[in-house]
């Protein structure tokens, strides 16, 4: 057993009754990382997640971790934390209690047990609230307290499930930071799922990106935030404009169009965030049918033989009013290469 | 985790068992005897029943108990509803707690006490008599007036609490818009206040209506033996006659009304749910 | 103003005509006199004493009780799980079973007893003890099945995944995370349905025998023999027994939000 395949998935199957959730998939994650699976909601990750857990069963595939198929290994004996998306933390019990849980079903000696309850809760910056009931904690406290409890118990993987969605915008950083000092220090492998790419980009060593249960990309966010490898990728990391090449021309609504200069070699598709169009020179016409300010930049839609196309551009230089025409390129140095296009 | 089909029938099979042998099987074999009396197939049991004057005659009464009883009740429980909507909200709580508590208390107990007041001697005579308003003591115990009121006073609370949460469902500024566009008392109840919690009426209506045609104590103590409801009717036929088809039969009336207005109270509750 | 005494008046007669009988049944059952009267003959306990001493009141009322608690129990027993799996699992006939365990609320108890009596006890020798154990507990599934029911709409799945996953056993997290935390609506369902046994007459009218019979049947049968007081001192101590009941749940549990 390498340290890079610490947690596998070796194809990977499961189904809610004749609908596969999520099929064939595989996947190596490394001890220590910090992986982000990425997709609409649907797509199979949380599924994925779940199975891991062992809170669903697989219909065929197999899951590796430590060495060790666990595979059909009940769900208490695996040693894989989750940290609920509602927290689901037990609302009878303290948060001295809650955090206590799972060392005292291992019958951890008192003193022990006291330690390692107390250590969790300043890890997590809240030693003043042992005595508390969940309820009477905020979202984010209640979420550490389900961090705490998580992580008192030495799992060998930690899953969250939309660890941010449920916190505001300051919460969210304050979070963000906080998980990422967890792992730096435990140096525990962890697994998120999240719908956000914003959040996925931010957090992750890897990002995982599925679709309709499979798996389209796995690479570091620069490289999917840069380089997506196929046009639903492209469209969920902001990629606004992708259309498919057919015989060296892009394939529009509207019937296939030349590019400006020679189409790269082997793409299946090409694809422009707003910004990398150019508006005011180039061998296209739009006519402005929308805009808006965006602070630093304009925002601009505009209808195209190409179709709709969506245009970005500095706020400071000149602006287009709507029905205004203008011309404008799609240059290949500012778009990426789609080497799938499904 | 919670997919184990296995799982899920050992916790359900052991109540759906005992509901299908203890309870289930036995009322569909009584009401098979309706239909086969003696071994063979017939409808003699109903066509014998619905043709003998006593059955019909009480057939009637029941359904006519419980049709005058459903409608006191929902005009009363009106009238006593919008008082309580109107109270600041602990008074609300405490009279909403005082009309829940005689459904606490034994049936026996609460219908007992009409004997005392509606008797030959009782509360109501000795008034009548004190007011000489009358020739001699009224006979109102053993009779349908007395059946009436101890049904109605059985049963309304259950309409005045259908009536009350209704009420308090009603968008709160309906009344006074219907105020200000003109409208008087009776226009708004009508217009306004019936439309608008009709299904706490359909709710609290069912529930008494079927709670006074299954009645059994009421009619016991204060009808007598001679002034028969449908589940006094069927313990006469048996333990008198031993008359197991005529029971068989009103079991099945019993069981068919019932049976329908769980189901309109079953389908208001999902139409409720879906909105 | 006058709107206010209007309300005032009709709050008023409603509740002497629902409450005001009780008063009544209390006043007669301290009357000194030998029958049922009001305003009462004279003021003693002597019939409310009486009740105390009327050996079948006194079995009857054991009866009842037992009835009533292990009826219950029972209900509880086999309902909690089937509100629990109903909750918690997609049953292919999840509909159908719910119908089922509540079809007792639909039949009426006379009937119920009577199929019980002529199918079960007569043919099978079943002993009619047994059978109003039965038929209680059939009679307050229902009522255990719903109220559960409602207590478990407001728990999440996922505290339970989280006991799991914490080490606990499917058993252990149902008993550590589940029953804490629907404890109160169990206790509910215990109280309403004590109280439905206790006070329920048609279901155990055609199983009665020598010695064998519920208070309220008792205290029908009592009526139409003997015309004192004593019947309306029972039906007061009652009276203020659930009454009682009632007010310490309400206090403890706050009761009424599960009914």
């Amino acid at each position: 057993m390498s340290d890079a395949s610490f947690l596998r998935l070796e194809r990977l199957t499961l189904a809610y009754g004749d609908t596969p959730a999520i099929k064939d998939l595989d996947l190596s994650i490394g001890r220590g990382e910090l992986v982000a699976l990425l997709g609409p909601s649907g797509c199979g990750k949380t599924t994925t997640m779940r199975s891991i857990a062992g809170l669903l069963k697989p219909r065929s595939g197999k899951i590796l971790l430590d060495g060790a198929d666990i595979t059909r290994m009940p769900a208490n004996k695996r040693a894989v934390g989750l940290v609920f998306q509602s927290y689901a933390l037990f609302p009878h019990l303290s948060v001295f209690e809650n955090v206590a849980f799972g060392l005292r079903l291992k019958r951890i000696p008192g003193g022990e047990l006291q330690k390692r309850v107390q250590d969790g809760l300043k890890s997590v910056g809240l030693s003043r609230f042992a005595d508390r009931k969940p309820a009477e904690l905020s979202g984010g406290q209640q979420q550490r307290v389900a961090l705490a409890r998580s992580m008192v118990m030495d799992p060998k993987v930690l899953l969250l499930d939309e660890p941010l969605s449920n916190l505001d915008a300051r919460l969210r950083l304050e979070m963000r930071a906080e998980l990422q000092r967890v792992q730096k220090e435990s140096g525990i492998t962890m697994i998120f799922v999240t719908h956000d790419q914003g959040e996925a980009l931010a957090l992750a060593d890897r990002i995982v990106v599925m679709w309709d249960g499979h798996i389209e990309q796995i690479g570091t966010p620069e490289e999917i935030y840069n380089a997506p490898a196929s046009a639903f990728v492209a469209d969920f990391v902001g990629f606004e404009n992708v259309f498919a090449l057919e015989n060296g021309h892009l394939k529009t609504p509207r019937g296939l169009v030349g590019l400006s200069s020679p189409a790269p070699v082997g793409a299946a598709g090409l694809a422009w965030r707003p910004i990398a169009v150019q508006m005011g020179l180039g061998p296209y016409q739009g006519t402005v049918r929308g805009t808006s300010f965006a602070g630093r930049t304009r925002e601009y839609l505009l209808d195209t033989p190409l179709g709709i196309i969506k245009a970005e551009a500095d706020a400071t230089g000149s602006s287009y009013d709507i029905g205004e025409a203008v011309p404008f390129d799609l240059p290949i140095e500012g778009a990426a290469r789609l080497s799938r296009f499904a | 985790m919670f997919q184990n089909r296995a799982e899920s029938l050992a916790l359900v099979l052991p109540a759906t068992l005992f509901a299908a042998i203890i309870f289930i099987a036995p009322v569909l074999i009584l009401l098979s005897e309706g239909i086969r009396p003696a071994g063979g197939w017939s409808l003699a049991p109903y066509v014998s029943f619905f043709t003998t004057p006593l059955n019909l005659t009480v057939f009637i009464r029941t359904l006519k108990l419980g049709v005058l009883v459903t409608v006191a009740a929902a005009i009363i429980g009106y009238a006593a509803a919008l008082c309580i909507v109107n109270l600041s909200a602990k008074g609300r709580g405490r009279m909403i707690g005082l009309i829940v508590l005689p459904l606490m208390i034994s049936p026996v107990a609460r219908t007992y006490a009409w004997i005392v007041i509606l008797g030959r001697t009782g509360i109501v005579n000795q008034a009548l008599e004190a007011l000489e308003l009358t020739d001699g003591p009224l006979r109102i115990l053993f009779s349908e007036t007395a059946i009436f009121i101890g049904l109605l006073q059985l049963f309304l609370p259950l309409m005045i609490i259908s009536l009350v949460s209704a009420l308090e469902n009603m968008p709160r500024d309906a009344i006074a818009a219907a105020r200000v566009l003109g409208a008087n008392w009776l226009q708004v109840f009508w217009k306004v206040i019936l439309p608008l919690t009709k299904e706490g009426l359909v709710i609290g209506g069912t529930l008494v209506f079927t709670g006074s045609l299954t009645a059994y104590i009421t009619p016991a103590i204060l009808g007598g033996s001679k002034v028969l409801m449908l589940e006094t009717l069927l313990y006469q036929r048996v333990t008198i006659a031993n008359d197991f088809a005529s029971a068989s039969v009103i079991a099945m009336i019993l069981i068919i009304m019932s049976f329908s207005a769980n189901l309109l109270l079953k389908r208001l509750a999902t139409a409720r749910a879906k909105r | 103003m006058t709107s206010r005494i209007l309300s005032t008046t009709i709050l008023a007669v409603v509740m002497i005509f629902l409450i005001g009988p009780f008063f009544i049944i209390v006043a007669a059952s301290l009357s000194a006199g030998e029958t049922l009267a009001f305003p009462p003959q004279g003021f003693s306990f002597k019939w409310v004493l009486k009740v105390f001493e009327i050996e079948s009141f006194r079995s009857s009322f054991v009866m009842s009780m037992m009835l009533a608690i292990f009826g219950t129990l029972a209900a509880l027993v086999i309902g909690t799980p089937v509100s629990y799996a109903l909750a918690r699992y997609k049953l292919p006939l999840g509909e159908a079973i719910r119908t089922i365990v509540s079809a007792p609320i639909i039949v009426p108890g006379i009937v119920v007893g009577l199929a019980l009596l002529r199918y079960l006890v007569i043919p099978f020798g079943f002993n009619l003890t047994l059978a109003l154990f039965l038929a209680h507990t059939a009679l307050v599934l229902p009522y255990a099945v719903r109220v559960v029911s409602a207590s478990m709409a407001n728990l999440r799945s996922d505290i339970e995944e989280a006991a799991v996953l914490l080490g606990c056993s499917r058993l252990g997290a149902f008993i550590r995370v589940v029953l804490p935390n629907i404890r109160g609506g169990i206790l509910a369902a215990f109280i309403l349905g004590f109280v439905t046994s206790f006070n329920q007459v048609p279901v155990s009218l055609f199983l009665s025998g020598p010695g064998i019979r519920t208070l309220p049947i008792d205290m029908l049968a009592y009526l139409e023999t003997t015309y004192d007081p004593s019947v309306a001192a029972l039906s007061a101590l009652l009276a203020f027994m659930s009454i009682g009941i009632v007010f310490l749940a309400e206090r403890f549990l706050g009761f009424s939000r599960y009914v």
